[in-house]
């Protein structure tokens, strides 16, 4: 972490992960001096390092993307919900969304409106339900290689839930860097900060540091330090990805693209802690028709889940979910509906003017 | 680090700034979107759900 910060402001290059020089702040002509024979070492280091043409890793907050983009567990519901969206600009995109949402066993009925604006280097997303708690995001992109991040998350009743989360992102030629703080506090410096590396080492393989720095109490901290691997196959058709914790935790993720329309994921978490050891796994594929996209899921506590997304139409999806636990003898069935509506022409949203099928 | 009294201003600043965030962004959003959107869409059409 504390090379991302080094890396923002100062004349070191771009393409180094570890400056070890005390040059980074040398603006003087005396401090420029000394730190000479070391920014010289750096740049050669850098030189060297870009030699080898590696690729950029991708983030780490990005390592599982594929595999969580063909599971279907960050997309299931259950009720029926219906998302009443509205585009009314396209450059720069802006919109705006009401979901319902009713009928689920979990959590009541709810009504929600979220608002996106969103330029070339600025994301603003905002979004407040019926019990007035706001979730907020901005994402500044400062340049193709530094994109920092603020997310919100405040309630309206119990002070304790809030949440800040700022996060900064270095994206170098081979590796990328971030830098997260969650609550932190100007006052007592308490907080959760968190920093992670991702390094390219071959054309296929890349190697990570998560750090996590804990510090619930003014005196009381604690550091953990969970270490990534990434294995990309040589047409990017496939990706294996590894993250071991101290504490005994594995989690194993393999993604393969099986044609253009075919993906499949597995994902493994491994627990073997003194007090409690237990390992799930999960297997999905994900299927993508010209007008559809069905997702399947099965994993090894039971659960036996799908996933249909149907769309009629430009503007118009019907999702179907369905989840049956095989061991708690459960079930949870989901149906929504999804409507974009525009305030546009087809011609100003960029669509050529022929072709466009009609709307119902 | 610090005086108990700027402790407290500052404990302040942040609650009243926590409070305009939360009173205050989706307002903020839309205004952004509203002025800089092209074409200028009408107020009623970003505010309710059927038009």
């Amino acid at each position: 972490m504390a090379a991302a910060l080094n890396e923002k402001g100062t004349a070191v290059p771009p393409t180094l992960v570890t400056p070890p020089s005390p040059s980074s702040s040398a603006s003087s002509s005396i401090l420029s001096t000394v730190a000479s024979p070391f920014t010289s070492l750096a740049t050669r280091f850098g030189n060297w390092k870009a030699g080898f043409n590696l690729p950029n890793p991708g983030s780490v907050e990005n390592l599982q993307r594929e595999v969580k983009q063909t599971h279907l567990t960050n997309f299931i519901f259950d009720g029926a919900r219906a998302d009443l969206t509205k585009g009314l600009s396209v450059d720069p995109a802006f919109q705006v969304t009401h979901s319902f949402s009713f009928g689920a066993q979990s959590a009541p009925s709810s009504y929600h409106f979220s608002a996106v604006y969103a330029n070339a280097n600025l994301l603003l997303q905002g979004g407040v339900g019926d019990d007035g708690n706001l979730n907020g995001r901005l994402n500044r992109q400062w340049s193709s290689n530094n994109l920092t991040k603020v997310q919100a998350s405040l309630t309206s009743s119990a002070q304790a839930q809030n949440m800040i989360i700022l996060e900064h992102d270095y994206t170098g030629s081979d590796y990328s860097i971030n830098f997260k703080a969650m609550n932190p506090s100007p006052i007592n410096g308490t907080g959760i900060y968190i920093g992670n590396a991702l390094q390219s080492v071959t054309k296929n393989l890349a190697l990570g540091l998560e750090t996590l720095y804990q510090k619930p109490t003014p005196d009381m901290d604690e550091f953990t330090t969970s270490y990534l691997l990434k294995y990309t196959g040589d047409r990017k058709d496939w990706i294996a990805t590894a993250q071991l914790q101290p504490a005994g935790i594995l989690q194993a993720t393999y993604w393969q693209k099986l044609s253009d329309k075919v993906e499949v994921a597995a994902d493994l978490q491994l627990i073997a802690a003194p007090q409690r050891r237990e390992a799930i796994t999960t297997l999905g594929a994900k299927y993508d028709f010209r007008m559809a996209t069905f997702r399947a899921q099965v994993d090894s506590t039971g659960k036996v889940s799908a996933l249909l997304e149907q769309k009629y139409g430009p503007s118009f999806a019907f999702l179907f979910a369905g989840e049956i636990d095989h061991l708690k003898n459960a079930a949870k069935v989901g149906v929504g509906v999804m409507i974009e509506s525009s305030s546009l022409t087809p011609e100003e949203m960029g669509y050529p003017p022929q072709g466009y099928p009609p709307q119902a | 680090m610090w005086s108990d009294e700027n402790k407290e201003r500052i404990s302040k600043a942040i609650d009243v700034g926590r409070t305009i965030v939360h009173y205050g962004w989706i307002p903020f959003i839309i205004y952004v979107g509203y002025t800089r959107s092209n074409p200028q869409p009408s107020l009623i059409k970003l505010i309710s759900p059927l038009a």
